[in-house]
């Protein structure tokens, strides 16, 4: 460890630490533009000039160690002049088009020239512009606008550093220097979208995002991506019911500072919903119901058919739970969950190491450590070729969402829950609308054996209900009350006394740490 | 005048060959070399006070010494033959005059800091050059000083000639590594230093073609020969490529400690047209202009450094009093502002800042503010502002114009008919609320 002092404040830091990590630890923060915590460290903005005794020059932040007995000024009279001039080298050229620029508001430019406060520039010459390059699509996923670039190269580094594949360059040279891909090819990695992330000023923006909301304006809610079995951790941007964006949450050991663009496409599927209310067949027709009506005909369903169940590994692992004590352990019915490898998607989380997917479902760890039957495509087929079945997620796999499965389960199809119709709800007998999950709270295990906690974002709309609820009142219309389990937080404490791998987990250190390690040995993935 | 030593083949018929370079008694100096141990090498190397030639003045055994011994890694001897600095063109002649000399040079550097490949990095417009190097490569390689075992001594050494592709930037010792390690020639963080960790990652060491060049001299001759010519600091003779408005203009090797009167009027036949003298920059385009008074400045790093110049690397440019100042410095922007490689904010947006003030005040549209602005550009884009001294290479000429020839920016922003000057706000603030109202100014 070493010690140090910076403005006046002794802390003690690692070997290694830079001097903006070890200010941040001294709750001082220096602003800067090219240094990030995931990437090469270039030195370049030269805005994170701070003051070291001993020193002659003005050094970077980012780029100087701390040393043992140090004593770094961060706010002396020659380190504002510096700053304020690195600034207004910044500023010359910007367009300074913040009012209709998608970065407003996280804008690390914007951020400190307010706190700078540098409101006039000396430069009366024309500035400088890229035509053609103010929105220009690189890639699927991303516009670029020149103009406002600050050439940190941050772009640039994410893409030779982290995913390596080092489309993003810089050319030309001096104040001409502008980005762009390598050989004119799209930008279309299976990230590119990180690039906005990173990206300090409105350079480069999310094409989904772009004009949607004023960030300001956004609630952000902590939540778990649905992509696939890692789990990233992310933030949902949202703003009266609709939501935006689904922005990266740092979490050392899943994720960094990352996501894919897969998981970012996911957002617009929340503000898609076409089952509002409980509905029961009648001859070709649907007619609604109330929940009431509608679990009173489930409850009928279940003791007279004994449907066979599938669950999904998109529910949360207190649903899961649930699952498996009211159709396992009190009605003995036959449960599977079944899951699909499909497409292998990776990140590398903070120290770089590639973290894979198993499945493309959120919760398979989860379902396989509650105690629940894991089947592939080819099981999901066997298992529903007979008897009247209970689907409790239309979307538990893709193979019910084809016509195959519409055809195959004709007649049979006891009840189904869902968001939206699908080919295969039209055939059901009975119609629940689901909360997604983002309308109610849950945890969900990664598959690098990490619980993790979705927070929701606001209470269900429209009729659609939470699995965990339409359990316990299911299981209150069939005489076999679930005691205790009146929010997902009580059935977690069931699931950490009843399953060994949850021990010692509660809700409160689950929203305080990066997820929690669970106890038994599963096998590691990634 | 004494007999010059690097540029001794000049005039010669065949001066590039190796039989003329032996005739010279070439590739005696390695045949010493090779048989002493390294460390005396380096010793003799610093008892002779040499200093490295490209800029810096920094004495080259000092800088050999900084290589770790033993690391365990290859060490790299790099030759920057990236001489693109307007008004330095020494490097080019010594190659077109004597090439093997510049050989000899790193045969001798490289056995001292035990690396067995060396690379010539040469500045892509020098084809002809490069192809001379070449051929001159392929002959020491026939004759055995290069290769495997050089002259049955056990010492290997293989020379590649690595060409530029056109930028200036890389001149500077780590950008020229990037260089040739295949990525964008952009400098590189300091610490740490190419001597303990350079070219792929290995100690290196770039030295500049004259300085190379002088090591098989002081070898052959003696540290204290090569001692006693210049002056105390400043030791050996210097090669001067001087340009601008002289008699004859042209590369000339003088001993350090020479004045510039003598340069100018004696070996280069003074201002021609019986002009004035208006003023000289000493050390390439980046040194600070010196005026007519500072004629007698002893050509060596210690006085021009007192002088408030740098010797650099020894480009004369020299102007008489026709010549517009304020056109010099625009010249001379123009070049940094191209050149700037564009990484760090203060050097990238200053030169093409500071430019378009000159410009500008060229069409007699200059302020009496765009000189403070200059000043403050100069201020704040070198002296450890950048990361590359390539800051400090257009901040010292605005300075040193502003300072010297003052009188003639300010008579150039007066007379003109400046625009109106307004200062534009970075930033709606709430004093400016009025901005946020006006319609239709932006689009997206
Ligand atoms: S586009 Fe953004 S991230 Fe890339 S160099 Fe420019 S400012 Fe930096
Ligand atoms: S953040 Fe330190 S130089 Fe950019």
């Amino acid at each position: 460890m070493l010690r140090l002092t910076i403005d006046g404040v002794e802390v003690q830091v690692a070997e290694g630490t830079n001097l903006v990590e070890a200010s941040k630890k001294a709750g001082i923060e220096i602003p800067t533009t090219c240094y990030h915590p995931g990437l090469r460290v270039v030195g370049q903005c030269r805005i994170c000039f701070v003051e070291v005794e001993s020193m002659p020059h003005l050094v970077t932040a980012c780029s100087t160690p701390a040393q043992n007995g140090m004593i770094v000024m961060t706010k002396s009279p020659r380190v504002r002049n510096a700053r304020a001039a690195v600034l207004e080298f910044l500023l010359a050229n910007h367009p300074l088009d913040c009012p209709v620029c998608d970065q407003a508001g996280e804008c690390s430019l914007q951020d400190f020239s307010m706190e700078i406060g540098l409101d006039e520039s000396r430069m009366i010459d024309e500035k400088r512009t890229f035509p053609g390059f103010e929105s220009r699509q690189i890639g699927p996923a991303v516009v670029q606008n020149q103009n406002r670039c600050i050439r940190c190269s941050r772009c640039i580094r994410f893409t030779q550093e982290i995913f390596e594949t080092h489309d993003l360059i810089m050319k030309g040279r001096g104040a001409r220097a502008y980005i762009d891909t390598f050989d004119g090819r799209p930008f279309d990695n299976p990230w590119s979208a990180c690039v906005a992330d990173v990206c300090p000023v409105g350079a480069l923006t999310v094409k989904d995002f772009r004009f949607r909301a004023r960030v300001w304006h956004l609630m952000e809610t902590p939540s778990i991506c649905p992509g696939c079995s890692v789990g990233c951790n992310i933030d949902v941007g949202h703003l009266d019911g609709v939501v935006h964006r689904f922005k990266p949450r740092t979490n050392p050991e899943i994720n960094g500072w990352w996501m894919c663009d897969h998981g970012r496409s996911l957002a617009s599927d929340l503000n898609n919903r076409d089952l509002d209310r409980p509905a029961v067949r009648s001859g070709s027709t649907f007619s609604t119901l109330t929940w009431n009506e509608a679990l009173v005909i489930l409850a009928e369903t279940i003791v007279t058919k004994k449907p066979r169940i599938v669950a999904s590994a998109n529910l949360s692992n207190e649903a899961l739970f649930l699952i498996r004590r009211l159709f396992v352990e009190h009605l003995d019915l036959e449960v599977v969950v079944p899951t699909d490898s499909g497409a292998q998607r990776w990140i590398k989380n903070e120290r770089g190491t590639r973290i894979e997917s198993i499945e493309v479902q959120p919760n398979g760890t989860g379902a396989r450590l509650i105690g629940l039957s894991m089947v592939d495509e080819k099981g999901l087929r066997d298992f529903v070729s007979q008897s009247s079945v209970i689907l409790l997620d239309n979307r538990a796999h893709a193979w019910l969402a084809g016509p195959d499965a519409a055809a195959e389960l004709r007649g049979r199809l006891a009840a189904v829950f869902g968001r939206r119709h699908t080919e295969l709800s039209r055939t059901a007998d009975l119609i629940f609308p689901t909360a997604s999950w983002f309308e109610t709270e849950g945890s969900f295990t990664s598959s690098t054996g990490r619980v993790q906690l979705a927070r929701p974002g606001w209470s269900p709309v429209r009729l659609g209900r939470p699995a965990w609820r339409t359990l316990t009142d299911l299981a209150v219309r069939l005489d076999l009350p679930l005691e205790n389990c009146i929010s997902p937080r009580r059935v977690f404490e069931e699931i950490v006394q009843e399953i060994p791998a949850f021990a010692g987990m509660t809700y409160r250190r689950l929203s305080s740490e990066p997820g929690i390690p669970i106890l038994k040995d599963i096998p590691h993935v990634g | 005048m004494m007999k010059p030593l690097l540029l001794r083949a000049r005039g010669e018929r065949n001066s590039r060959s190796l039989t003329t370079y032996l005739r010279f008694g070439g590739y005696g100096a390695v045949k010493k070399a090779l048989i002493m141990d390294a460390r005396d090498v380096i010793k003799e190397i610093k008892a002779s006070g040499l200093r490295g030639r490209s800029g810096a003045g920094v004495p080259t055994g000092l800088k050999w010494g900084c290589v770790p011994k033993a690391s365990g890694k290859p060490k790299y001897l790099i030759c920057n033959a990236d001489e693109s600095e307007p008004g330095t063109f020494k490097d080019r002649e010594i190659i077109r005059v004597d090439p093997h000399l510049l050989l000899e040079g790193m045969i001798i550097a490289a056995y001292a800091i035990d690396a067995h490949k060396a690379y010539i990095y040469i500045r892509g417009e020098f084809f002809h050059e490069a192809q001379m190097l070449e051929h001159a490569i392929g002959e020491a390689y026939r004759k055995k000083y290069l290769g495997k075992n050089i002259l049955r001594t056990g010492f290997d050494l293989d020379i590649y000639v690595h060409r530029g592709a056109g930028a200036q930037i890389c001149s500077e010792e780590t950008a020229l590594i990037e260089s040739i390690e295949g990525r964008r020639g952009q400098p590189r963080l300091k610490p740490p230093f190419p001597a303990m960790a350079g070219l792929f990652g290995c100690p290196t060491i770039v030295n500049n073609v004259e300085t190379l060049a002088c090591l098989p001299h002081i070898l052959e001759n003696g540290a204290d020969w090569f001692a006693s010519i210049g002056t105390q600091e400043s030791t050996g003779t210097k090669l001067f490529s001087v340009s601008g408005h002289v008699e004859s203009p042209g590369v000339y090797e003088v001993p350090l400690g020479t004045t510039f009167r003598e340069i100018i009027e004696d070996h280069c036949g003074g201002i021609p047209n019986g002009r004035e003298l208006k003023a000289f920059i000493p050390g390439g385009s980046s040194a600070p202009v010196l005026t007519a008074a500072e004629i007698d400045t002893p050509a060596c790093f210690d006085a021009v450094a007192k002088a408030g110049s740098t010797l650099g690397s020894g480009g004369l440019i020299v102007m008489d009093e026709t010549v517009d100042m304020v056109w010099v410095l625009e010249n001379l922007l123009e070049f940094y502002a191209h050149e700037s490689c564009g990484q760090c904010t203060p050097c990238r947006e200053g030169s093409a800042w500071a430019l378009n003030i000159l410009r500008r005040i060229r069409c007699n549209q200059g302020c009496p503010e765009d000189l403070e602005t200059l000043c403050r550009i100069a201020d704040f884009a070198c002296r450890g502002m950048t990361i590359c001294p390539l800051g400090d290479a257009f901040c010292e000429p605005i300075r040193s114009f502003l300072d010297r020839f003052g009188g003639e920016f300010r008579a150039a922003v007066t007379s003109g008919n400046p625009p109106r000057v307004v200062k534009a706000p970075i930033l709606p603030t709430r004093r400016d609320q009025s901005m946020f109202a006006k319609p239709g100014t932006e689009s997206c």
